[in-house]
């Protein structure tokens, strides 16, 4: 019987939920520990589609995964949907046990998912350790050993388990092989779900999508939890983690969305921001104080630009990064981090009292 | 140290102890509507409720010893921490004998804090308030009419600790207040 | 636990902290507030006794060692 574990090892399957853990470290740790498997099916960020498209198209191997997956004889395995979307029908049609999630940002953290199976609320726990040896949560209730895997990696786990760690590696790049779901969406001509792989060229991505729209400014990888490009930078960019870092990025759950090029970006982002801030689980200072400031402050520079402005915003994502139980903040933090720097055009214009969408509301500078 | 002078050293460390509990348990409440940052005066409040503390049971212990020494009344060991064992008095030393045991118990708890359940040390740190009041009913009731001065202290003790819960009650701080905003939401 | 030569990793359960800003005062070079009183953490090392004397006087039990 092959060794599971090994066979991940080699392929070198990684996290597909963004974090790119390595999914044979993760696979050993449950089995040693018994931990039940929650699969995360969400598409919990802005734009994602993939776990739905899965469950769509592929339930029988991802249950097949699972069960590869799952620890113990009589192994606890649950999935992870929104309560009342399409995806949680499809899989308690087929007789699985879901773990329905309100319709929240950070419900579909991993931590969260975690105290909501153990009938508590689904926001994240503080993370003293994995939470796949057991461990506590802050008002000190035991939490058994559970693990938490996205979709697309118990997926990818069936099929390396069928068609081997050689088909799987012949994909991607040696540091990041595999084949990767990608969607696209947005201000494109045909958004859809695109297999794709790291070291491709996001114009490839958008190209199966219908191609980048010639009045498209700007495009976003990675949802609310990545960063934006310009058209140009997105057209001469790699979509592999080297690629993605020398914007602040990485290749996150496989979202890429072009930005409606009639609203103005800053407006855009604003959006993005202060659905953010809204989305806080409420449990730690730095994140429900700092993200609603720091979409107040992003939405007065907006309206007056100053340098002074600028370097105070930049203060404030500063106080974002790891001060918080989840990644949240910091995923809004580097968010607006992106597009500060991406959209200083748009900022400078809107300094001259002029924006280059001309919309209404942006007419109050004058 | 003759019988009624242990008696009066008894119910002198007896009304020392409320004052300090009363003191105690109000630092305790005070961090309840803390302003923003808070810091120095945080730390300051904090050290004094754990040393008070402290403090208030060297008065405690000679409070108990002294009472059951002076021979005049028979109060057994037993009824320092059985309630309602006392020949004398039984329900109101019973009382005192309560709010005794509560009080280990807190600061047992608190002792172990890092060992237990987070949650285990909340429950049983609420239960101070009960422990407060069940040490003044049991120190105003037992004085006696010629103690009109001990009384007198005893009941401002329960009418400063009665504003003091009070306030508790209704006293929020920013921290609170956005979490029982977002708790309101949708998280299950 | 580490050794008593080695320094300490101070760590804060963000659920827990409620901002009562004592851990600045226990570890003033590691610790300082934020606009809204919650601790940014200067650095992870601090010395021993220092940290374990922080982690038992926050009031809220969100300081832990690791």
């Amino acid at each position: 019987m092959t060794n599971i574990a090994e066979l991940l090892e080699t392929a070198g399957l990684t996290g597909r939920g963004g974090a790119a853990f390595s999914t044979a470290i993760k696979l050993k740790a449950a089995k040693e520990n018994g931990a039940e498997l929650i699969v995360n099916v969400c598409d919990g960020e802005l734009g994602a589609a993939k776990d739905a498209w899965i469950v769509a198209h592929h339930l029988h191997e991802l249950i097949e995964g699972a069960a590869l997956v799952a620890s113990g004889r009589r192994p606890r395995i649950r999935y992870a949907a929104h309560r009342g979307s399409r995806t949680a029908g499809l899989l308690a049609t087929a007789g699985l046990p879901v773990l329905e999630v309100p319709h929240r940002y950070v419900s579909s953290e991993e931590t969260a998912l975690i105290s909501l199976a153990q009938g508590g609320l689904a926001r994240p726990m503080t993370k003293r350790a994995p939470f796949v040896f057991g461990g506590r949560d802050s008002q000190g209730r035991k939490v058994p050993p559970t693990v938490v895997l996205n979709a697309e990696t118990v997926w990818r786990v069936s099929q390396i388990h069928r068609l081997g760690a050689e088909w799987f590696r012949s994909f991607g790049t040696s540091a990041e092989p595999g084949p990767r779901l990608v969607a696209v969406g947005g201000h494109v001509a045909r958004p859809g779900m695109f297999e794709a792989s790291a070291g491709v060229a996001l114009t490839d991505l958008l190209d199966s999508a219908g191609g980048l729209p010639p009045n498209a400014r700007h495009v976003g990888v990675g949802g609310l939890g990545g960063v934006v490009l310009t058209a140009a930078e997105a057209q001469s960019t790699i979509w592999d983690t080297p690629g993605m870092k020398r914007h602040g990025g990485a290749l996150g759950p496989g979202i890429v969305t072009v930005w409606n090029p009639a609203e103005c970006p800053i407006e855009t982002a604003a959006r993005m921001i202060s659905y953010g801030a809204g989305e806080s689980a409420g449990q730690c200072g730095p994140c429900m104080f700092g993200l609603p400031a720091l979409a107040a402050d992003w939405t007065d520079l907006a309206r007056n630009p100053t340098g002074m402005g600028r370097d105070h915003l930049l203060l404030r994502l500063g106080q974002l990064e790891r001060r918080g139980a989840c990644a949240h903040p910091d995923g809004v933090a580097r968010f607006a981090q992106s597009a500060l720097r991406t959209l200083a055009p748009e900022f400078a214009a809107h300094a001259n009292h002029a924006c280059q969408k001309g919309r209404t509301q942006h007419a109050q500078f004058v | 140290m003759s019988g009624s002078a242990l008696w009066y050293l008894s119910r002198a460390t007896g009304v020392v102890t409320v004052v300090l509990l009363t003191i105690v348990v109000g630092l305790g409440i005070v961090t309840a509507g803390r302003r923003r940052p808070a810091g120095e005066s945080a730390t300051i409040v904090m050290g004094l409720h754990r040393w008070l503390s402290l403090g208030m049971l060297v008065f405690l212990g000679i409070h108990i010893v002294t009472a059951i020494l002076d021979g005049y009344v028979p109060i057994s060991w037993l009824a320092v921490i059985v309630p309602f064992t006392s020949g004398y008095d039984t329900l109101l030393v019973g009382f005192g004998t309560i709010a005794l045991d509560l009080l280990v118990v807190v600061m047992v708890t608190s002792y172990l804090r890092h060992r237990i359940p987070e949650r285990q040390w909340r429950v049983v740190h609420w239960a101070s308030y009960a422990m407060w009041l069940v040490a003044l009913f049991h120190g105003f009731l037992m004085g006696t009419a010629d103690q009109a001065g001990l009384r007198a202290i005893t009941l401002a003790c329960a009418a400063i600790g009665g504003l003091m819960a009070c306030w508790r009650v209704v006293a929020t701080h920013s921290d609170k207040e956005r979490r029982r905003t977002i708790d309101a939401q949708e998280w299950s | 636990m580490p050794s008593s030569s080695e320094a300490a990793r101070i760590a804060v359960d963000r659920v827990l902290c409620t901002g009562h800003g004592v851990c600045a005062q226990t570890l003033p070079g590691a610790i300082v507030l934020d606009e809204w009183g919650y601790p940014v953490l200067r650095h992870e090392a601090v010395e021993p006794e220092a940290a374990a004397l922080a982690v038992k006087l926050c009031p809220a039990r969100a300081l832990y060692l690791r």
